[in-house]
This record gives structure tokens, sequence and C-alpha cells, in this order.
């Protein structure tokens, strides 16, 4: 196969992977309000299309017509950067997540994964980090208080949930020997004792609660979702951005709870392996074709996907917000605490299971 | 893409700026003060403990890479370990005997 064509198949290849992510925003967007309704007994959006299913589409439309005006005392160089700042970290941790093995077309195979890079998750959580400067900045730059203790918020606490989300990581990394999350998705393929899936979660069972509930943090959500109590701070770090900007912050935020399902799904629940069915029995069922196992394994791995996706929402229309000293306690007090711990039960036990 | 959609928007968006839609929002109120207000030492100090502590926890990311093959044959890399993490425990026990996390905020 000529060259040319091999690298607009991969070109195609990485823009289908990206957009899959990036349907997050305008999918998340509908359940979010949807499941909403639901929990609080009244209808949602419902107007817009068929059971509301084009409301994201609208809202789109909406945004980009709406008044972008940039307040007078802002730093305007800031200002305009921020969302930018917040969105492109989003959008670039995609490159590492494996949403499946690999498909053959033409006798080449093309891995389900925009790059194996062989520190994956070091790779996600460094450049998950920047987008602290996104928050920063545009809250900073906006010159206005509620922005600026919005955002002294945000900072802090991205700061300290950071620490318990690299510790309750480190524990995973333990455990397969491995920074690739290529590898540690198939490591986890088969079974243990015959009836458990042999997935993550089953032998960090603590670094994976870890590892939630700072997800949660991570990504702003209730009740960790301080930054932006409306209560309190009208909007937060975001308070005087409108029109699209607004909407930048947005899709980065739905696009982060997106990649942090897909990284706990990756490192805890098997990526894209079904529960008790090896790869190669499904490949069996399938009769030998490599690209139907790809598609199947990619459905699972977005199964999965959404169905963290669905438990962050659960959550949000649950849970009440902390407080601002619970919250710092809670990071360093309970969770780093928490992971160190994690971290030390596993040396132990692969002690022993190694120097059997 | 994100350049892209800042233009788009404010290409596309109405433009009729009068005074009041430029001021700093402040619930409907005409802004007072300045919005650089002084803020708790304790976000400084957080900033410097996040520092500390990540600087740490960096070590243990090679040490989890070469663990399970080393520890096969050889199990001081344990020990070495655990007695790192007992100075990285003090550190904290330390920081909670200082009150630093107590925050009113």
């Amino acid at each position: 196969m000529s060259n040319v064509v091999a690298l607009s198949l991969d070109s195609l290849k990485i823009f289908l992977l990206f957009f899959s992510i990036v349907n997050v925003v305008p999918v998340m967007l509908w359940v979010e309000r949807r499941m909403a309704g639901l929990m609080q007994d009244r209808p949602g959006p419902n107007r817009v299309g068929p059971f509301g299913l084009f409301q994201a589409i609208a809202d789109v439309v909406k945004f980009f017509w709406k008044l972008d005006p940039i307040p007078q005392n802002a730093n305007r160089f800031l200002y305009l950067v921020a969302p930018l700042l917040s969105l492109m970290p989003a959008a670039l941790v995609i490159a590492a997540i494996p949403f499946g093995d690999f498909i053959v077309i033409g006798g080449r195979e093309f891995p389900l994964q925009i790059t194996d890079l062989n520190v994956g998750i070091l790779y996600m959580m460094a450049i998950g980090s920047l987008g602290a400067y996104g928050v920063l900045f545009g809250g900073w730059a906006s010159n206005n208080k509620y922005s600026l203790l919005g955002a002294l918020r945000a900072a802090s606490q991205l700061l300290s949930y950071e620490i318990p989300l690299g510790l309750a990581a480190t524990g995973a990394v333990l455990f397969f020997g491995t920074y690739s999350l290529r590898s540690m998705v198939l490591i986890q393929d088969g079974t243990l004792f015959g009836f458990l899936p042999k997935w993550g979660v089953f032998f960090q069972p603590l670094g994976f609660v870890v590892f939630f509930i700072t997800s949660l943090a991570e990504t702003n959500r209730i009740p960790f979702d301080l930054p932006e109590s409306e209560g309190e701070l009208v909007a937060g770090f975001h308070t005087e951005y409108g029109s699209m900007k607004f909407a930048m912050f947005m899709m980065s935020e739905y696009m982060n709870l997106g990649t942090m399902s897909a990284l706990m799904t990756t490192l805890f629940f098997g990526g894209w392996h079904l529960p008790w069915v090896t790869d190669a029995t499904l490949l069996g069922w399938l009769h030998g074709s490599r690209n139907l196992l790809g598609l199947v394994q990619f459905g699972v791995f977005f199964g999965k996907v959404y169905l963290f996706l669905l438990l962050y929402v659960w959550i949000r229309w649950t849970l009440p917000r902390f407080r601002f000293d619970q919250l710092m306690r809670m990071a360093w007090r309970n969770l780093t605490p928490l992971a160190l711990l994690n971290l030390v039960v596993t040396a132990v036990l692969l002690y022993f299971w190694e120097q059997r | 893409m994100g350049v892209a959609i800042i233009a788009l928007s404010s290409l596309l968006g109405p433009r009729n700026p009068t005074r009041t839609k430029l001021t700093t929002y402040e619930c409907g109120v005409t802004p007072e003060g300045s919005s650089r207000i002084p803020f708790k030492s304790r976000f400084y100090l957080i900033a410097v403990l996040f520092l500390l502590f990540d600087v740490e926890a960096v070590f243990f990311f090679p040490w989890a890479l070469v663990y399970r093959e080393s520890v096969r044959t050889d199990g001081s890399l344990l020990f070495a370990m655990l007695a790192y993490m007992a100075f990285l425990v003090l550190g904290l026990v330390y920081v909670y005997r200082k009150n630093v996390l107590e925050t009113d905020a």
C-alpha cells in the first residue's frame, strides 16, 4: 500500500478517534439535563427534535450568535488565551487513550489508538494538569472579584488533588509494571480464579476509590465544584466569559470528564475487554475477523466510558457541595494518606507474591 | 480549532457595546474598588506544599516501573522505598501539626 494512502487512512483514524471523545460533549449536555429532569421529576429539554435530542446543536448555534464582549478592565491577551489554554490540554490528552486493539485495512495494521506512548499515563497526567493554567489565567485576567476567588480556589483544588491522583495511578503502575496504557489493557485480558474478570479494580480496589473521588475533584464536578459554586461566586472563574468562549470552558470540562472516564476504564476496568470473554474467544465468535473485533472492542470501551459518565451525572444530582476547608482537608488528610497506604499494601503484597 | 471558534463567534455575534455592558460584573451593582483584592496566604502555602509533595511523589514513578521485576530476586527495593515513604509521611504529619490545612476560608 502506498504511503499516501496509509497516511490519509492514519489521519482519518486520528480524526475519528478524536471525534469520538469530542462527541462526549453534546451527548453529555443532553444526558445530563435529561437525567436531571428525570431525577427532579420534570421533563428536561424536550422541544428541539425527538426527546430534545438536538438541544446541544441548538445551544451551539445560540452560543455563536451571542454578544461576545471583552470587559473593559480585563487583560485582553490573557482573557483571550485562557479558553484556548483550557481546551487544548483537554484535546491533547486523547492521544494516549487505547480505544481498541487494531484493525487491518489492506494488509496494514491500524491500532485503535492515536499513538501508543510508552509513558502514556505520565503523558496524560502531565498534559491534563496544564488545564489549571487556563482556569487560573481566565480568572485573573477577567479582573473580577468573583473570578479571582474562583480561580484561586480552582488552582488550589486542582493542585491538591493532583497528588492523590498521581499516587493512585502509581499503585496501578506498580501492579502492571508498565506505563503504556495499551500494555495495561492487554494484561487485563482473561479471568481471575475463573469467575472474576481480570480487571485492575480487583487488584487495586483502594486505588480505584481514591482515583474516582479525585477524578471528580479534578474535573470540577459536584460535590467538588467549588471553583464555580454559583451560590457564592456567581460562576467562578468564567463569570466574565460569554458566548463561545464560555462554551469552550464547558467543552473542555466535558472532554476532561470523558478522558477521565476513559482513563479509569483503561486502568481499572479492563479497557476494551468484555468481562469473562477473552479476545481470542471473541475472535472465534466473529469468525476470525479482526476488523469486527476492533469494532466490538471500540463499542465495549465506549460502553464502559458512558457508564462512568452516567455515574458522574448521578452523583451530581444526588450529593450536596463540600465546604472549602472540608475539601482541602479531604485531599491532604484523607486521600493522600489513603493513596500512600494503597502503595504500601500493594508493594508488600507484590513482594510476597513474587517471592513465593 | 479553538482560534477558529473564537474568531467565528466574534464575527457572528452582535456588536453594540455600551458602557454598562463592558463594566465588570458585580451582581448588577456598579463595581466598587479594585478587584485585585488581597487573598489568603494559605493559597500560597498550598501551592508550596504541592510543589514539595509532587516532587516527592515523582520518585515513586520509576520505582513503580521496575519494582515487580526487581523484587523477584532481591527485596531491598521494598525496604528502601518504605524508608523513603516514612520520610514523606513524617513531612505530612509535620504539615498537619502546623495546622497549615485548617483553613477557615
